[in-house]
């Protein structure tokens, strides 16, 4: 009663002081405002603050002393940090966790300067300099936040923002572009421009760059990239001042397999993804970090998807394997997981149509046949894009049948599962960089595996490396040799008449890269004994340093010799009653005999669907949690983006479950359980993104007795865009293949 | 003029179990034989066969297997008779045919396959995510 009374009395009191002084705020005084020697001495009273705990690198950013010695202390913010000699001041406030805006710099292309965002104040400098060209020299004192720095952003914004369209709304990289985040950040609040904005035409650079000039702030990242890490001169600046354009000057299209790189680099929406143009805003997407199969370099992808459709696929950061590119062909085949997709099992009937069934009857059907033929009359081919856990329990079911006969296509007629070292990049991707010649054999690492390329290029670049080709001509981003086109040039540098070969003697880390298109070869055990003789020779593999790398061509091959599917006759398939592919497009279904019961598992009616008895659908890369192990011998794993198409399941519980209706039940249920089976034959298959190196060298290797053909070399990818089943449906790499490739 | 024909055609009552059973049969019969047609009508293919159909409505039927009386049994058979015609008159619609008498039922003359099958494949045999 009593509280009643008061809060009705307190709340009466408020509603007069909210009616009546609801026009008038109260002025209230504070004692700093009366006189400022009061409110400093109350500042002095209090006890100096501990200075704050350092902060730190900007990102987690790594950096290295190459010399001790040579560390140098600046000053950023009032914060010591040691850095290494040579760093810009740009670098050194990132080390001591400050970030710096910027437009031009970009950590791995050269240094322009000139978009001037990155200003910073130096003490005793007259101007702000621009802090990502200006080297940090000892005892340097940089101040990032002072009035002086803050004006400078935002006249540099300012300007950017003239001459800058305000397309915003259709603009593609709204929500994820530099200038909007820079300008809302480091901007003024107004603009003072009332003239007229200046555009510019656009220019055509091929089916997946879209470019809208008038957004460009000429940066020059796109120059710089394309001039340094692609290798080609497409593009540059053209006029001055405000008539700068980028463009290619002669109408040219964007043919180099890293063109889709420049539209991450670009830091406004000028250029963008065409395919992905207009279809989605970047905070609707959700990201999921997974590995690119299309080719066997597994580069670190982040697909976004929004619902059951993968939208776009990016590139993340992998210092070892692709740092921030990855290749056309990665970026752009997702749509072609949208057409062609297997969806239902579906059983060939008398009419040679076929008719979609349930999953009960289809594994009903294929396991009576199974059961019926003779066990060597069985045979398995896992795909390109199969990951290790169905290759484990199709070897295994083939197993338990009586059957040794499944390989990995691409693999070649008889791989040799041996010896590790014979079919994995041993220097690994990274290794690559302190090469200092290189021997290319039979390989076109520009269209098998562009991100090799672009480190042997960073290499090349970086400290003038040699390189040497052995192969049918092509063209190469860097200066390269053309020595020979067939393995006769092998054995002359081999036995040392080639003038390559005292390159090779004289190097301190020399390379030697062989194709795996090498492994279709009749004579490849010959090739490789002579490549062997070379390495021996210019003493290539040291326990330091193994330069002996062969490069794959497919994401599945290094995990399938290492699970060891190598099969037991060479031409096992035109005897064979029963063949399983497991995603296999590529193989040669000419032999196959015609009453011969061919079951195709896989996710895209490509090519070998054509002759399949009974379709089981299975989920892709992009739909299933797999185990993928790169040429390296890095063990990576793709995780799930996006559902499984309609009635499809995970490959290795599409085998599991055709083992238990067959009779012999595998040991796993689960995917914990088929890793462990996985890890009692090849361990590094579960040891995530590690490399296991090869143990031992060509010391165990055996004596060859075959001949060498002279056949020469071929190419082993004759279309870039188009390799495996998601590819070849896809619409871009269609346009592309139809633009883009050399004629 | 299938529909009307049908209806008028119901004598007043059975007069013992034996003509009821009898008049349950003769309604079986008569549902069999209009299952081409209920089948042409809503494009039931893909959904289900005719012996799937036939073997739902003999199940329905046997669901009432435990009456005796046969006033009950003719009142049942009214009903039957009643759907029976809203079915085949194209008084329903494919939805309503394929979530009342198709979906559910697959499950059940399935059971006897399903014996000896583990858990995994019959997780497997209904969806990717187990």
């Amino acid at each position: 009663m009593g509280l009643g009374s008061l809060a009705s009395r307190t709340l009466k009191s408020s509603r007069i002081l909210s009616s009546q002084y609801s026009r008038f705020r109260p002025i209230v005084t504070k004692p700093g405002l009366q006189s400022p020697d009061a409110s400093s001495a109350a500042a002095a009273a209090q006890p100096e603050p501990s200075p704050p705990p350092p902060k730190k690198p900007v990102g987690g950013a790594r950096f290295e002393f190459t010399n001790p010695d040579d560390a140098i202390e600046v000053f950023v913010d009032g914060f010591p940090v040691k850095i290494p000699k040579g760093m810009t001041v740009l670098q050194a406030c990132e080390i001591a966790g400050v970030d710096i805006p910027r437009f031009c710099y970009h950590s791995r292309l050269s240094i322009a300067g000139n978009c001037r965002m990155c200003l910073v104040e130096v003490e005793k400098s007259p101007k702000p300099v621009a802090s990502c060209a200006m080297p940090a020299l000892p005892g340097m004192k940089i101040k990032t936040d002072t009035p002086l720095a803050k004006k400078a952003r935002e006249g540099v914004m300012e300007f950017l923002l003239m001459n800058h369209p305000l397309d915003c709304p259709i603009c593609d990289q709204g929500g994820e572009c530099d200038l909007q985040d820079q300008s809302m950040a480091f901007g003024s609040d107004r603009g003072r421009f009332t003239e007229m904005k200046r555009s510019v035409v656009d220019k055509n650079l091929g089916p997946l760059v879209k470019t809208v000039m008038t957004r460009c702030i000429q940066c020059t990242r796109c120059v710089r990239f394309a001039t340094e890490v692609a290798g080609v001169q497409d593009l540059g600046i053209l006029g001055r001042g405000s008539g700068e354009e980028i463009g290619t000057y002669v109408e040219n299209l964007m043919t180099s397999e890293l063109s889709g790189n420049v539209i991450d680099i670009c830091p406004v929406g000028a250029l963008t993804s065409k395919p992905f143009a207009f279809k989605a805003r970047n905070w609707e997407l959700k990201g999921t970090e997974t590995i690119d199969v299309t080719d066997a370099v597994g580069s670190n992808i982040r697909i976004d998807s929004r619902g059951p459709e993968v939208m776009r696929i990016l590139p993340r950061l992998n210092e070892d394997i692709n740092e921030e590119w990855i290749s056309d062909k990665t970026r752009f085949c997702y749509d072609g997981l949208k057409r062609q997709r297997l969806n239902d099992p579906m059983i060939r009937d008398a009419n040679g149509r076929f008719k979609a069934v349930s999953w009960r009857d289809a594994l009903a059907v294929v396991a009576e046949v199974a059961l019926k033929v003779k066990p060597e009359e069985i045979v398995g081919v896992a795909g390109k894009l199969s990951d290790a856990e169905s290759m484990m329990a199709l070897k295994d079911l083939l197993n338990n049948m009586g059957s040794n006969n499944v390989w990995c296509e691409g693999t070649g007629t008889s791989p040799n599962a041996d010896l590790r070292y014979r079919y994995l990049m041993n220097s690994s991707i990274a290794g690559l960089e302190k090469a200092d010649v290189f021997l290319l054999v039979g390989t076109q690492p520009r269209v098998e595996a562009a991100m090799v390329n672009a480190r042997i290029r960073k290499t090349v670049r970086a400290s003038n490396a040699k390189v040497g080709y052995i192969g049918p001509p092509t063209d190469f981003n860097y200066d390269c040799q053309h020595l020979g086109t067939g393995p006769q040039t092998i054995l002359e540098i081999a036995e040392g008449r080639h003038p390559f070969s005292s390159a090779i003697s004289n190097a301190k880390n020399p390379a030697i890269i062989v194709g795996a298109g090498l492994f279709e070869r009749d004579d490849k055990d010959a090739i490789f004994a002579a490549v062997e003789a070379i390495a021996k020779k210019g003493n290539v593999i040291r326990p330091d340093w193994n330069g002996f790398n062969v490069l794959l061509l497919n994401a599945s091959q290094a995990a399938a010799l290492d699970l060891g599917l190598v099969p037991e006759s060479s031409n096992s398939i035109e005897s064979a009653k029963f063949l399983y592919l497991m995603g296999a497009d590529d193989v040669n279904l000419d032999k196959v005999p015609a009453d011969a019961f061919v079951v195709y598992q896989g996710h895209h009616g490509d090519r070998s669907v054509y002759r399949a008895n009974v379709i089981l659908p299975s989920a892709a890369f992009s739909e299933k949690e797999g185990t993928y192990e790169n040429t390296e011998g890095c063990t990576q794993q793709t995780l799930p983006a996006v559902p499984t198409v309609g009635d499809a399941r995970d490959d290795w519980k599409i085998i599991r479950a055709l083992s238990e209706v067959a009779g012999i039940r595998l040991p796993y249920d689960t995917l914990g359980a088929i890793r462990s089976r996985m890890s009692t034959v090849a361990p590094n298959l579960v040891r995530t993104d590690e490399i296991e190196a090869a143990a031992f060298g060509p010391s165990l290797s055996p004596e060859c007795g075959q001949k060498i053909e002279s056949t020469p070399f071929k190419a082993a990818v004759e279309n870039f865009y188009m390799t495996d089943s998601i590819t070849r449906a896809s619409k871009i790499m269609a346009q592309c293949s139809a633009m883009l490739l050399k004629k | 003029m299938a529909f009307t024909l049908r209806s008028v055609k119901v004598p007043p009552n059975s007069a013992s179990l034996e003509e009821a059973r009898g008049r349950v049969f003769d309604f079986f019969r008569q549902a069999c034989r209009s299952i081409p047609t209920i089948m042409d009508i809503y494009n039931l293919d893909d959904v289900a066969t005719k012996s799937q159909l036939r073997s739902i409505i003999a199940v329905e039927i046997r669901k009432n297997t435990h009456v005796t009386n046969p006033k009950v049994i003719d009142m049942l058979l009214f009903k039957g008779m009643e759907e029976l015609n809203n079915i085949v008159e194209h008084a329903k619609q494919r939805h309503h045919i394929i979530g009342q008498y198709v979906l559910g039922r697959c499950a059940q003359d399935l059971d006897t396959k399903d014996e000896g099958a583990s858990d995994f494949l019959k997780n497997f045999y209904k969806s990717n995510y187990f």
